[in-house]
């Protein structure tokens, strides 16, 4: 095998056994590579120089302290979390698939939780309150109606009054119907609010006592 | 004090004792070994593994044996202090013992004893640097360069040992780790590769630029040779 200086550099870094007898060849008739090729050796001898192997004879006695104190703590760890040493068997790609299963899991549960007050519970919170306030307002009309039906008997009483009683009878019965019609103008505003529906409720049954007294005094 | 103020001549610098004490090397081949000692050395290193991972402590005893001296003396010449190169060395052997777990033998037990001794030499100047930090910037920067070496047991050739510790001092990391393991310890380039988590290529390539670093850093001034053969 032929080589040259160019060649040189190349060995140095990767060349084989032959190249390195080549050049070592070549160097005999070249001072150039024959210099280079004594430094090149000359800092692997040098490199002797930065070993020093000489026993320490605390160094081990020191590990091995530390080594039993450690195998104490990993002991007493061990115990702690014993529990985590079932996963120490089952491999890297069992676990991230176990990990990646419980985190679809959690973010699932997640979901669902934070979705659920905002769709189901309103609307289940919306047809109660309608269907409450449909049967309220049924209950009204109706009572409305059986009141307005006393009222059209104590017509005729209350156009004409012939008594005082009967014109205070009539007074009443004007002051009752503006509350009641403040009232209805309030729960139409809020329709369900139980107080003012408790009010009305009273304003009703004072205009019906009130008709009935005024029915009786006709009798 | 620059590294060319301590440079010798090559002559001077390697007397022919010390060329005998090891055997020259530069082309030293990653030849495949012996089947059976291979298949034997793996055997011996599956089964320390096997024993530290049982928590034998006579399996790390074998450990230190085997290799203690090694390590130290890797950790020394990283760090450049032989105190803190037994602290690396304690503390490598604490975090294999917690690590031995996660040992799934992708490389030898052993290269990776070392790699985990290399990143604790690294993490330790890291930690050394930072406690430094208040120090002035011409300090910093002094300290940033390289440790600085203390003094160790005699050697044939102390002032030679000194320019090379300050010349590998200046090298990049990847070189100095590659030429410390090849040149000083004897790993092959399969093995560093391993130990660095770099390719083959890689690791040849590092030594060979920290070798012509080297030589340039530690070569005597070409005006002064050539005034001296003149």
């Amino acid at each position: 095998m032929n080589v040259t200086c160019k060649d040189r550099d190349r060995i140095f870094e990767d060349g084989s056994a032959s190249e390195w007898a080549a050049l070592e060849s070549h160097a005999a008739s070249c001072a150039s590579c024959a210099e280079e090729l004594r430094a090149w050796k000359s800092l692997s001898l040098a490199a002797a120089e930065l070993r020093d192997y000489t026993e320490s004879p605390t160094l081990w006695p020191r590990i091995h302290q530390a080594l039993v104190e450690q195998s104490a703590t990993i002991g007493d760890r061990r115990i702690k979390w014993g529990w985590r040493s079932l996963f120490a068997n089952i491999s890297v790609s069992w676990q991230t698939a176990t990990a990646t299963a419980l985190v679809i899991l959690l973010m699932v549960s997640g979901i669902w939780i934070l979705r659920r007050p905002l769709t189901t519970l309103p609307q289940q919170g919306s047809l109660l309150k309608s269907k409450a306030l449909t049967e309220v307002e049924h209950a009204e009309s109706a009572y409305v109606q059986a009141i307005d039906k006393l009222a059209v008997e104590a017509k005729p009483q209350l156009e004409n009054p012939a008594t005082p009683l009967m014109a205070n009878y009539r007074e009443k019965l004007l002051v009752l119907d503006s509350a009641i019609d403040d009232l209805r103008a309030q729960t139409g505003q809020n329709p369900s609010n139980a107080h003012l529906r408790y009010q009305l409720l009273a304003m009703y049954q004072e205009k019906q006592r009130t008709l009935e007294d005024i029915l009786e005094e006709k009798r | 004090m620059g590294i060319m103020g301590l440079a010798l001549a090559w002559e001077t610098r390697i007397a022919p004792a010390v060329q005998q004490e090891r055997r020259v090397e530069p082309f030293r081949e990653e030849v495949a070994a012996p089947a059976r000692a291979v298949e034997a050395a793996g055997a011996e290193d599956a089964a320390l593994a096997a024993a530290c991972r049982s928590g034998d402590l006579h399996a790390y005893e074998r450990l230190y044996a085997l290799h203690g001296a090694r390590m130290k003396n890797l950790a020394r010449n990283i760090l450049g202090s032989s105190a803190d190169a037994e602290d690396a060395v304690q503390e490598t052997f604490l975090k294999v013992q917690r690590g031995i777990g996660s040992f799934r033998g992708q490389s030898s037990f052993v290269t990776w004893t070392f790699r985990v001794l290399v990143n604790t030499c690294y993490d330790a100047r890291r930690s050394r640097l930072r406690k430094k930090e208040v120090r002035t910037d011409d300090e910093q920067q002094h300290d940033d360069a390289a440790p600085w070496p203390e003094p160790r047991a005699a050697v044939a050739h102390p002032s030679l040992r000194l320019a090379l510790e300050r010349a590998l001092a200046t090298l990049t990391r990847h070189q100095r780790d590659v030429f410390l393991l090849y040149e000083v310890e004897g790993f092959h380039h399969a093995e560093i590769s391993a130990l660095l988590e770099i390719s083959e290529a890689a690791s040849k390539n590092a030594l060979f630029q920290a070798k012509k670093n080297l030589r340039q850093m530690l070569e005597p001034p070409r005006s002064s040779s050539a005034a001296g053969a003149r």
